[in-house]
């Protein structure tokens, strides 16, 4: 790792991540505020819930109840908005560290330095988990935050559960950003790095969402890694989430490695 | 100090550089010849360790140049030909961060250079225009006064007085022992400072030699207005090589010995007289049509 490098690609995009990390911080305090609301009209909006055809309920996360405060944060926000943030922030960043200064040729300053490609492709990848770990410890922070300021002792909110659900939701984009940045490491070019990694991420997702609407498309749940993240059952307590962790790591691990070998390897138009 | 050795790479458009070699010493100045597109930046590419040889190698002071990554770069500095720097940096803010990866504490050369070559470093890169980022590009790789200096096509964007400063740089730091490799598609500009110089066409070296050498090769144009057109004709009949001839006006073409030319015109009343400025394959086009014969 190029501490130099690591302390200017984070001032370069500080900015940026704290925009991130503060509307996810808004939006999760918004909906815990919003729950008190909820929650003493539990039964009404459970029915509603019923009401709507099934696969749709299952893919937005509605039936993950909303007899606990984590229950409801889990499916409106951990099911949806928090995984979109993330998954525009792996594939943008992922971009911009590697394959845009390929292509725009600033990486030729870089490795005129004593330093080896090695490091700097590492120290990338360090941007990169950082940023993702400073968005959900902010967004962690926040529901903690919340649950005092908004809910007090008088509602129910799982405080390991909810640590569980920020820990697996962080390894799916460690995951996803570590294959986004494979992405980045072996294109020459700006523009296919966003389109490959971004149709991937987005494309994952997108699979997901129709396994969950549908029962005879199960069978795509297995071509997504979005698979591994429950967010439903981590609150409800059924899920493996330390085996999803370690699953999820490894392969996150695994990409960012593959990365950075590729990058070491492979000639470079600067 | 700096030898590439049948050096060959080809594209998958089938493009590249065939068996390219020569040697540049420790204090010379090397000059990298050659028109648009034969092979200039991508041989400095794999000097640079950007990319893995099909064939041949690149030694900078004994180490690898591909396999060497992260030990080369202690003693050289890189000018690249195409200049983009990190987004939302101004120009001190990129030198600073260069020096910190260079590893380099002592700001005292950085600004002599930002002196010498007169701009404000404090304007964002974005509003730069592009002689000034040549200008930052070429602080960044003599700042940490390297051994062996790279730079490809340096006074791209430099307006004359600027060309004569970097000159004055170059020779300078020639003085103070500093090896040089800089590529240019013109000779004017690199026969000021080089001792020597390689000419590459179309990906293969044709010539490696000294720049007096090169300057005795040289052909030039001269364009000769004579009082009237009975003048112009006697004058193209003494034997000289003439290249055309109009009217009053003849244009006659020169290498390596001035004397019978301007003995000749001497005899003649001359209105006016121009040199033409010429690319690379008319002023060595003895020496590529030679080469071309041979082959
Ligand atoms: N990565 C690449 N893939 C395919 N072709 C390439 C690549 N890099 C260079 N080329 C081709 O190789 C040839 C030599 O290019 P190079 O950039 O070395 O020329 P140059 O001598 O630096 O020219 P210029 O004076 O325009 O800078 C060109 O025809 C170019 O199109
Ligand atoms: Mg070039």
């Amino acid at each position: 790792m190029n501490l130099a490098l690591y302390k200017e690609m984070m001032r370069v995009n500080l900015r940026g991540i704290m925009n991130y990390a503060g509307g996810s911080a808004f939006y999760i305090l918004f909906m815990i505020w919003l729950y008190p609301g909820l929650a003493d009209n539990t039964k009404a909006l459970n029915d509603l819930v019923q009401a709507m055809p099934e696969g749709v309920g299952k893919a937005f996360g509605l039936n993950n109840g909303f007899s606990s405060a984590e229950g409801f944060i889990s499916g409106e926000y951990y099911g949806l908005i928090l995984v979109l943030i993330l998954a525009i922030v792996c594939v943008q960043m992922s971009t911009q560290l590697v394959a845009k200064l390929v292509d725009r040729g600033s990486m030729a300053y870089l490795l005129a330095t004593p330093t080896t490609r090695s490091k700097v492709a590492f120290t990338q990848a360090m941007v990169l988990v950082t940023s993702l770990f400073i968005i959900m410890a902010v967004t962690t922070l926040s529901g903690f935050a919340g649950k005092a300021w908004f809910l007090g002792s008088g509602y129910e909110f799982g405080i390991a559960r909810f640590s569980q659900l920020n820990l697996v939701a962080f390894l799916l984009f460690f995951a996803i950003g570590g294959f986004c940045f494979l992405v980045s490491c072996a294109c020459n070019d700006e523009k296919k790095a966003l389109g490959i990694s971004g149709a991937v991420t987005f494309g994952f997702f997108t699979l997901d969402i129709l396994g969950k609407i549908s029962d005879k498309l199960d069978v795509l749940r297995f071509f997504t890694l979005f698979s591994f993240y429950r967010p439903g059952e981590i609150v409800q307590g059924t899920a493996a989430w330390a085996e999803v962790s370690i699953w999820l790591l490894m392969i996150g691990l695994a990409c960012f490695t593959i990365g950075i070998q590729l990058f070491r390897r492979r000639d470079l138009p600067l | 100090m700096l030898q590439v050795e049948g050096l060959t790479k080809q594209f998958s458009n089938g493009k590249g550089i065939r068996d390219v070699s020569f040697t540049v010493n420790k204090g010379e100045v090397f000059g990298f010849l050659g028109p648009n597109g034969a092979g200039k930046s991508t041989t400095i590419r794999h000097i640079m360790g950007f990319m893995r040889p099909d064939r041949g190698s690149v030694t900078i002071n004994g180490l690898d140049a591909w396999k060497g990554q992260g030990q080369v770069q202690r003693h050289t500095g890189y000018l690249p030909g195409e200049i983009s720097f990190i987004d939302g940096m101004t120009g001190a803010s990129f030198l600073q961060f260069m020096a910190s990866m260079q590893g380099v504490k002592d700001t005292a050369k950085r600004e002599m250079l930002i002196r010498r070559l007169q701009f404000d470093a404090a304007t964002p890169i974005r509003k730069m225009s592009k002689g000034m980022k040549q200008k930052v590009g070429i602080v960044a790789a003599f700042m940490h006064s390297p051994e062996v200096i790279i730079l490809d096509e340096p006074s791209s964007g430099l307006d004359p007085l600027m060309q004569k400063i970097f000159t004055q740089l170059v020779l300078e730091e020639k003085a103070a022992g500093t090896t040089f490799l800089m590529s240019s598609h013109s000779f004017q500009e690199i026969e000021r400072t080089c001792d020597r110089a390689a000419i590459i066409k179309d990906g293969s070296i044709v010539a490696v030699k000294n720049i007096h050498e090169l300057q005795s090769m040289q052909r030039k144009l001269f364009e000769i207005l004579f009082e009237t057109p009975e003048d112009a004709q006697r004058f193209a009949a003494s034997g000289l090589i003439i290249d055309s001839i109009a009217g009053n006006r003849v244009r006659i073409a020169v290498q390596g010995n001035y004397n019978p030319f301007t003995a000749e015109l001497a005899k003649y009343p001359v209105r006016s007289m121009d040199i033409f400025t010429q690319n690379l394959e008319d002023i060595f086009m003895d020496y590529y049509d030679r080469e071309a014969k041979v082959q």
